[in-house]
């Protein structure tokens, strides 16, 4: 019951970091300035382009629904490194868990098209988190036994897989089915999601992502687990001292980051495309690690800026149709990494300068009084 | 078997070698000063695109290697900016750097050539690739000539490089100041040497390197510019720095024997076997030598009667 309570208190009992608001605020507003500029240097017109982008992501029932769905996968790729940055390991291969994740998903609604949707959806949900799961456990491992670098390991996989999966959708797996040049056979019309908003690509998944983000969030923030998995990420030889095991906990992050991304491969199959289709992500995994890294993987964070960032990445196409280059949306989501990324270094480095000027002056009027 | 193992796999593999090694010796010396650069991919990317920028809209393969060596000399110092004098993450910074890298160059490539995807030069627009050097006596042997004459010009700077940066890093008192700013920066502090100069001459290097390796990418290894045309190659230079131990000839070995991988696939792939499983190879290559670089450190570590590391 106490549980209970918790769960659904409000998730901001601390204080709110206000300077970081005001930096993170400030970084956005930056980076748009910036983006503007490079609209105008390029021979576009900001304004216009800024207006298109904001009408491409809200103005219509379609655009709102594609804003809110984009939104559930960035807060799901974004949580995926969280979870696995709060225990200290950097899972940077989750663009290949979400294309295994996929993939068997994908297989498995295809196979068992005919069975009752009760088993096989359940099982496809099951093949998903293996997939990515056991994908991630894999640099994991390398990483708690072997001390081999995740970070490189976790890239090199991923490119692994992608070739991997390009491989099997245009072998092994590959659909009879006319017209389809490469893809698995469809998934079962009784697997798939049902579309929420018409014609937009928000889907009944949606409930199970916010499910997912509620839970990750539980776990990192309310959960004893979670409260281990935060010490033994800042401080392993601490949290050794205190009897934690650190490499577990690693392993724990890396394997529920993959599933998550293996499920994220899910939502889009059996949402979207209906089956595996080679660009079945676009780079997601990276878009979401760019939202975890702008809110320091803090969960309640990466959830709200996701709403943000995926109104970014929708209005892009509506700047698209107005011949802005979508990419500058890429641009704008780095550059306000850089600043944030620099924002304790300048914060930092004006503090000094105005303890300095102070002393200076103090000594001054020291000086003055002598 | 005798299609598949013949002097162009050799030949090939210096080509492809070319900008993993000059790549990776520019991972070398942040290495050294103790940085790691993730970023390399997305640097490599921005030089690819400004050598065929500078070739096209300037005329010559010069202009086209000076523009990608402004926009590395650009991205190092901006590299040091934020990692030196911000104190960032230079992992987020890498990362961030790569996607900015793939947005810029495919958002420029669309306002600038109108194109998508990939440009390969036009009637009014051609792509002065690099030119191919031929040595005159060597060239007559028959092996080895094939092999030693008539590579791209950059094939030989990164040769050269090697040996050059081997007597920096190791034999000059720079070199050894930059190693000792990874090892112990305090002591070259006490010793009057500031290691944050050094930091940043080894992002300015590790920038202009990446710019080599992309214009050989672009100007050299084909002659064009395609989106995301680094392809991780980035990271399997970071991967080489770890093989080879942060030691120019090592680190030269490591990188080629990623090349005879990425060679041999070519290859394979013209006796059927699906390009995608060629293409993974090298990628899987890399986690196996990875682990296996790492385990032999271990033992190494263990048979001298010290810990391993925790």
């Amino acid at each position: 019951m106490k549980e209970l309570k918790y769960l659904f208190s409000f998730p901001f009992r601390k204080k709110i970091n206000l300077g970081y608001l005001f930096s993170l605020t400030l970084s956005v507003l930056l980076a748009l300035l910036v983006g503007a500029l490079i609209m105008h240097l390029s021979g576009h017109d900001p304004a216009a382009g800024y207006k298109a982008m904001l009408s491409g992501a809200l103005s219509t029932a379609r655009s709102r629904g594609d804003t809110l769905a984009k939104s559930a996968v960035l807060c799901l790729t974004g949580l995926a490194v969280a979870v696995g940055a709060q225990a200290g390991i950097f899972n940077v291969g989750g663009e290949g868990q979400l294309y295994l994740g996929a993939l068997a998903s994908a297989a498995v609604g295809g196979y068992l098209s005919g069975w009752p949707a009760w088993i096989a959806f359940p099982l496809a949900l099951l093949a998903a988190i293996a997939a990515g799961g056991l994908y991630a456990l894999l640099p994991g491992w390398l990483k708690v036994r072997l001390k081999v670098n995740e970070v490189i390991t976790t890239i090199m996989l991923n490119s692994a897989a992608i070739y991997l999966c390009k491989y099997l959708v245009n072998g092994p797996l590959k659909t009879g089915e006319r017209g389809i040049s490469a893809g698995t056979v469809k998934i079962g019309a009784a697997f798939a999601f049902p579309k929420l908003i018409r014609l937009s690509n928000l889907t009944a998944s949606i409930f199970l992502s916010a499910f997912i983000a509620l839970a990750v969030w539980y776990l990192m923030k309310r959960t004893a687990t979670g409260y281990e998995m935060k010490l033994s990420g800042q401080n392993p030889r601490f949290a050794g001292y205190i009897g934690i095991n650190s490499g577990r906990l690693m392993l724990l992050g890396m394997t529920l980051s993959g599933a998550i991304c293996g499920l994220v491969g899910m939502f889009e199959v059996f949402g979207i495309h209906k089956r595996f289709v080679e660009a079945v992500s676009n780079e997601f995994y990276y878009d979401g690690m760019l939202v975890a890294m702008i809110m320091r993987y803090d969960p309640v964070g990466i959830i709200l800026m996701s709403l943000f960032f995926g109104a970014l990445k929708i209005g892009a196409t509506g700047m698209e149709q107005i011949g802005i280059p979508s990419e500058i949306v890429l641009i704008v989501q780095s550059i306000v990494i850089f600043f944030m990324a620099a924002e304790n270094g300048i914060t930092q480095s004006l503090k000094e300068r105005l303890v300095q000027r102070r002393a200076r002056k103090a000594a001054r009027r020291e000086e003055g009084a002598a | 078997m005798r299609d598949i193992f013949t002097i162009g796999l050799l030949q090939n593999t210096l080509r492809t070698a070319t900008p993993v090694v000059l790549a990776a010796l520019g991972i070398m010396l942040t290495d050294h000063v103790g940085i790691m650069n993730i970023g390399m991919d997305g640097m490599m990317l921005c030089g690819a695109f400004f050598a065929v920028l500078g070739s096209c809209f300037l005329g010559s393969w010069v202009a086209g290697l000076g523009a990608a060596l402004a926009c590395g000399l650009i991205l190092g110092l901006f590299f040091g900016l934020f990692v030196i004098r911000f104190k960032s993450d230079e992992f987020i910074i890498g990362v961030a750097l790569n996607i900015f890298a793939g947005g810029l160059t495919v958002f420029l490539l669309r306002t600038i050539f109108g194109v998508a995807g990939a440009f390969s030069g036009s009637e009014a627009l051609p792509i002065h690739a690099l030119p191919r050097i031929d040595i005159p006596l060597i060239g007559d042997i028959p092996v080895l000539g094939q092999l030693l004459s008539g590579n791209t010009l950059l094939v030989y700077v990164s040769w050269l490089l090697v040996a050059v940066l081997y007597v920096l890093a190791f034999h000059t008192p720079l070199g050894f100041w930059m190693r000792a700013t990874g090892e112990h920066p305090e002591s070259l502090r006490a010793a009057g040497v500031s290691p944050e100069a050094m930091k940043y001459l080894a992002s300015i290097l590790c920038g202009l390197l990446s710019g080599l390796a992309g214009a050989h990418l672009s100007l050299g290894y084909l002659t064009l510019f395609a989106e995301n045309m680094s392809a991780s190659r980035g990271f399997i230079a970071v991967a080489c720095c770890i093989f080879g131990r942060s030691n120019p000839p090592k680190v030269f070995l490591a990188a080629l024997l990623f090349g005879f991988i990425d060679a041999l696939g070519l290859r394979l792939q013209s006796v059927g076997v699906s390009s995608n499983l060629t293409s993974m190879a090298p990628y899987v290559v890399t986690v196996v030598m990875m682990v296996w670089v790492v385990q032999r450190g271990r033992r190494r570590r263990l048979g001298q009667g010290k810990l391993p590391d925790t």
